[in-house]
């Protein structure tokens, strides 16, 4: 919303924004970054989504009325903003305890102890990179910093992590400033968090765990880099809790996932990386944000057929309101991913499926009645009405969701069997599943591959290999 | 008070260049009256309500305004919000806005 007022103010014409009142601080976060302090906003009372008709009439006349007013003929005062320290400078000299206490005071850590970032400490990562410190990846919203490989580095030491991920820290950052992506959605109502999947040899090389308790942390590569994600969302988005980051309730971060290509060669499948043009083989990552998630617990059967249902079950069970990014708020942008435990993706190797008859047979079967989806639709859109005829018949839909007038007909909550994304990780022996519920536009899943320097290997044998 | 028996670190700014730099609003407008407000929506949160009203009580205020529905712009905030907003100033001058009202920031 700010973004179009801003878009406006900038060709001229004047704006009033209209923020709920719980909002009011983002807005003015989020106004700085966008090079608008002063931006003109209008408060609207409590939450429309929770009043009847009669209570927000009077409240827009009473409440908000006067502000859109207010905001087009009256200048807004003029605000300032503070000047900041250099990219070099250094902010805080002392222990340990001391400047992890300028940093918390400061609002640049998460709440755990950060490892102090020394010039030293900063030049180590930034040997696992041929690129140059301030190479800038990608300007960032909220906040509107530049993405540099520098405060990478900076955000890596403080993460934990090792030096090695460099390169894995920067195809991370590549993929959080990919517009695909999305990330100035980051801090949007839902609290979404984000995964990254990991692909190619770097798994082994750098000691990623990629089979039991994949998603615990524990497991120093898996945790520090997710830890670093969130990290470089606070200090460089900008995404801070009760100012940029409205998420009602929140996650902390996730730990990086890997998949066992092990066992993805050995079935023959493709591995996530494909999906987003990675050949076999190559070091890669695919980042997307994802509301929430579910364990399936004791998958049974001997056969894919058997299999099946509790797939396309646990698939439906975790969409409601995110089937708006399928059809209304974003359409075609809902990519559910699913981790399959070794076994279960044997067991349905073994049924002679490939990845691909997996993806068709869930689109198939993860249905839900039309009318069904309309209901939801009209509930979380809160637009009175939702017709997949209409939708269909203005070509804004495939006709998958209207093959016949039927309200009982059952329609996919995705447009196509690609869409599915499936990643094989988890205990070897156990026959579970995941079902992540993604975020939609709010996240769009993106890959980006993972660049080691020239003298990678020279590095590493320097450094020992110690996870090899 | 520092302990020197510890060991000392200096501690690196971890944050990145603002690349925004602080510009001017527009010019408000010196009256509403006849004027054209241009809603613009993130199809969301009842906008569409808040803006009906809206337009009821301003044009009790200023019979001579005239409004745009936000349906011209699009959603601003689904899969397509870079290309809408980026197309949202060539609109709002084809379609001779003065001022707009954007909205739901909920």
């Amino acid at each position: 919303m700010l973004r179009a007022s801003v878009a406006a103010e900038a060709a001229g014409i004047p704006s009033s924004t209209l923020v709920c009142e719980s909002f009011m601080t983002l807005a003015k976060a989020a106004s700085q970054g966008l090079g608008y302090p002063n931006a003109a906003v209008a408060p609207v009372r409590g939450h429309p989504g929770l009043q009847s008709r009669e209570v927000l009439q009077q409240n827009i006349h009473e409440f908000t009325l006067n502000g859109v007013i207010d905001n087009l003929l009256r200048m807004p005062a003029q605000k300032s903003v503070g000047g900041e320290p250099g990219a070099r400078d250094i902010v805080c000299s002392g222990s340990f305890e001391e400047v992890n206490e300028y940093f918390l005071a400061h609002e640049y850590s998460d709440g755990l102890p950060v490892v102090p970032p020394t010039i030293a400490k900063v030049e180590a990562f930034l040997q696992y990179t041929d690129r140059q410190p301030d190479d800038v990846l990608g300007v960032l919203l909220p906040d509107n910093r530049a993405a540099t490989v520098w405060s990478i580095a900076v955000n890596g030491v403080m993460a934990g992590c090792r030096p090695e991920y460099m390169p894995v820290l920067i195809a991370a950052v590549e993929a959080m400033a990919d517009h695909d992506y999305g990330v100035e959605h980051s801090g949007n109502t839902p609290g979404g968090e984000n995964l990254i999947v990991l692909n190619g040899p770097i798994i082994k090389a750098l000691g990623f765990n990629y089979t039991q308790g994949v998603m615990r942390d524990g497991f120093q590569a898996n945790t520090t880099v997710g830890r670093f994600w969130r990290l470089y969302l606070r200090n460089v988005a900008g995404f801070l809790p009760h100012k940029n980051d409205k998420a009602t309730f929140g996650n902390t971060w996730r730990v990086v996932v890997a998949e066992n290509e092990d066992v993805v060669a050995k079935l023959g499948w493709p591995s996530h990386s494909a999906e987003f043009g990675f050949s076999a083989g190559t070091n890669a990552l695919a980042v997307g944000r994802y509301t929430g998630g579910n364990h399936i617990s004791s998958v049974s059967g001997a056969t894919p057929e058997a299999l099946l249902p509790y797939l396309a079950d646990a698939v439906v069970r975790q969409y409601s309101w995110q089937i708006m990014f399928s059809v209304g708020q974003g359409y075609d942008t809902l990519r559910p991913l699913i981790l399959l435990s070794p076994i279960i993706a044997e067991t349905i190797a073994a049924g002679g499926w490939s990845k691909q008859k997996l993806k068709e047979q869930i689109f198939a079967q993860a249905r839900m009645p039309a009318r069904e989806f309309e209901r939801i639709l009209r509930d979380w859109t809160q637009k009175p009405t939702w017709n997949l005829a209409e939708e269909h018949a203005a070509g804004r839909i495939p006709e998958v969701f209207h093959e016949s007038d039927d309200p009982e007909r059952m329609v996919p909550i995705v447009w196509r069997p690609e869409d599915y994304h499936i990643v094989v990780t988890g205990d070897l022996g156990r026959n579970s599943c995941y079902v992540f519920a993604h975020n939609g536009v709010l996240g769009f899943p993106v890959g980006k591959a993972i660049q080691l320097p020239e003298n990678w290997n020279a590095l590493r044998q320097g450094a020992g290999e110690s996870h090899d | 008070m520092k302990n020197s028996a510890v060991t000392q670190y200096a501690a690196l700014w971890p944050r990145g260049p603002r690349q925004a730099k602080v510009k001017p609003l527009a010019q408000r407008l010196d009256t509403l009256e006849g004027k054209t407000i241009a809603w613009v929506w993130d199809y969301v949160f009842r906008g569409n309500e808040v803006f009906e009203q809206l337009e009821k009580s301003l044009s009790a205020r200023y019979p001579g305004m005239k409004f745009i529905n936000w349906a011209e712009f699009g959603n601003t905030h689904g899969g397509d919000e870079r290309a809408v907003v980026a197309a949202l100033p060539e609109k709002l001058k084809a379609l001779g806005a003065d001022a707009v009202v954007s909205g739901m920031g909920c």
